[in-house]
């Protein structure tokens, strides 16, 4: 028995459309599960009884694979975040951020359940694997009565655990482009202890794409900084088709605090986040500059 | 009250359950099986003492729904022993004295179990990360580990023997 879960009925489609058509059925009264390390947790301090009506597992709609293409690597939303750390290219240069944010995210025993697309439908503003994802410039493949859409990953985050999907829409697939040869990622985790489970304070994650100390794409990711994770473009354009240098590295970092809203909670104040985003962008971008060039 | 039919295998046996949409697997498992061996702690993921193994992995019995382990292959504490002969994880947190209160032990030799199945090689540190989901209030964490590493040791010269 547990005191803290009610929920009314449990529904495993075995097919995409039957599963499109149980939530265009009960809209907001149906919560999507793959996993359940999000939905299913006790909250602690909250009162009350954690109730959903309509649970609908997607665990049988075949969303657990990871395809690499010539153009681009699909992972399907409900991949466990195990998996990642296991495919090689992830910890090739380019992806590194991915594995880096895998690896970051818990324990082995949260992810062995915990999915990819969960951590995005989440909605985390600290979730960690939407920052190498958003450094990537990922697409997110969704599914709804009306068939299917791409999603841009910098279009899907809305607000505070608030995602761009209807209520009777799932996410597919997260599609990264391939990177080119010359590029470099990196993401870094700031967390209060260093235990598995923890939170991060702030996470970030940037890639560069460059060749002869020229840099000719940079993407910078935030989290824990905003309502939602996001992208640094003001920090981006001081580096994209300058000269790769420390000294622009460095001006990059100090630019990112202008792009952010930090607020203060159980786990730093907002004065500490603006203080670290610039420091762990800095270092981030400094490993991925070594890694592009490596 | 809605009910759902599932069929799951508990240390090797099968078992056709009746569960509410509601029920945990720890829940069944505790209160339907009777296997209280697993313990609930937290109820949030975050202690690991309901660690139990489905399908060859380490998952938490408090954060899988009864319903989602349909046609899975459950493995508990309980599972473990054959006859009177205990698994070389339980006999070396015996001898390592890794086990005080033992509230959180079950769960601790759940998480090390596929790593040492997987990885009768698995050094210290990774030992560690397998175990971080599993919190000791009693004897800390260095026993364990070293019961872990014992216990991989003794598997691997059975497998060499």
């Amino acid at each position: 028995m547990n005191a803290y879960l009610l929920i009314d009925e449990y529904h495993r489609p075995q097919d995409l459309a039957k599963a499109v058509e149980i939530l265009s059925k009960f809209g907001r009264k149906a919560k999507v599960i793959a996993g359940g390390t999000d939905i299913l947790p006790r909250r602690p301090g909250v009162g009350k009884t954690h109730y959903i009506a309509h649970l609908v597992d997607i665990s049988d709609l075949g969303l657990n694979y990871i395809k690499s293409e010539n153009r681009r690597i699909r992972i399907g939303a409900a991949t466990p975040i195990n998996t990642l750390g296991a495919i090689a290219e992830f910890s090739s240069a380019p992806y590194q951020a991915l594995s880096e944010a895998a690896d970051a995210h818990s324990s082995p025993t949260i992810k062995n359940r915990a999915t990819v697309g969960g951590n995005l439908c989440n909605a985390s503003a600290c979730a960690d694997l939407t920052l190498p994802l958003l450094a990537m410039d990922a697409t997110l493949l969704a599914a709804g009565p009306d068939g299917q859409r791409e999603i841009p990953i910098t279009d899907f985050f809305r607000g505070a655990n608030y995602m761009a999907l209807d209520d009777n829409e799932i996410l597919l697939e997260i599609c990264i482009p391939r990177q080119p040869e010359n590029t470099g990622s990196a993401f870094i985790k700031l967390r209060r202890q260093q235990t598995a489970i923890d939170m991060a304070v702030v996470n970030v994650a940037t890639l560069l794409t460059g060749s002869r100390g020229h840099c000719e794409v940079a993407r910078i990711a935030l989290g824990a900084v905003a309502p939602i994770a996001l992208r640094a473009p003001g920090a981006e354009s001081v580096l994209a088709g300058k000269k790769l240098t420390g000294k622009a590295i460095s001006e990059a970092a100090a630019t990112v605090v202008e792009e952010i809203s930090p607020i203060g909670d159980i786990r730093a104040t907002a004065a500490y986040r603006r203080e670290m985003v610039g420091v762990l962008v800095r270092r981030a971008l400094e490993t991925s500059r070594q890694r592009c060039e490596g | 009250m809605n009910t759902i039919n599932i069929r799951i295998q508990v240390n090797g046996s099968w078992q056709e359950l009746a569960v509410k949409p509601d029920d945990r697997l720890i829940d069944v498992l505790r209160d339907q099986l009777d296997l209280t061996g697993t313990k609930e702690g937290c109820g949030q993921g975050e202690c690991g003492t309901c660690t139990v193994n489905l399908n060859g992995h380490a998952v938490l019995s408090c954060l899988i729904l009864a319903a989602q382990a349909d046609n899975c292959a459950i493995v508990t504490i309980e599972g473990l022993h054959k006859g009177s002969e205990l698994h070389p994880l339980q006999r070396a947190f015996v001898s390592e004295a890794a086990v005080q209160c033992g509230y959180c032990t079950p769960g601790m030799i759940m998480a090390a179990k596929p790593l040492i199945d997987m990885d009768a090689e698995a050094s210290e540190g990774k030992i560690r990360q397998h175990l971080s989901n599993n919190l000791c209030r009693c004897t800390g964490y260095d026993q364990p580990v070293r019961a872990v590493l014992k216990a991989a040791k003794e598997i691997k010269e059975d497998t060499n023997a």
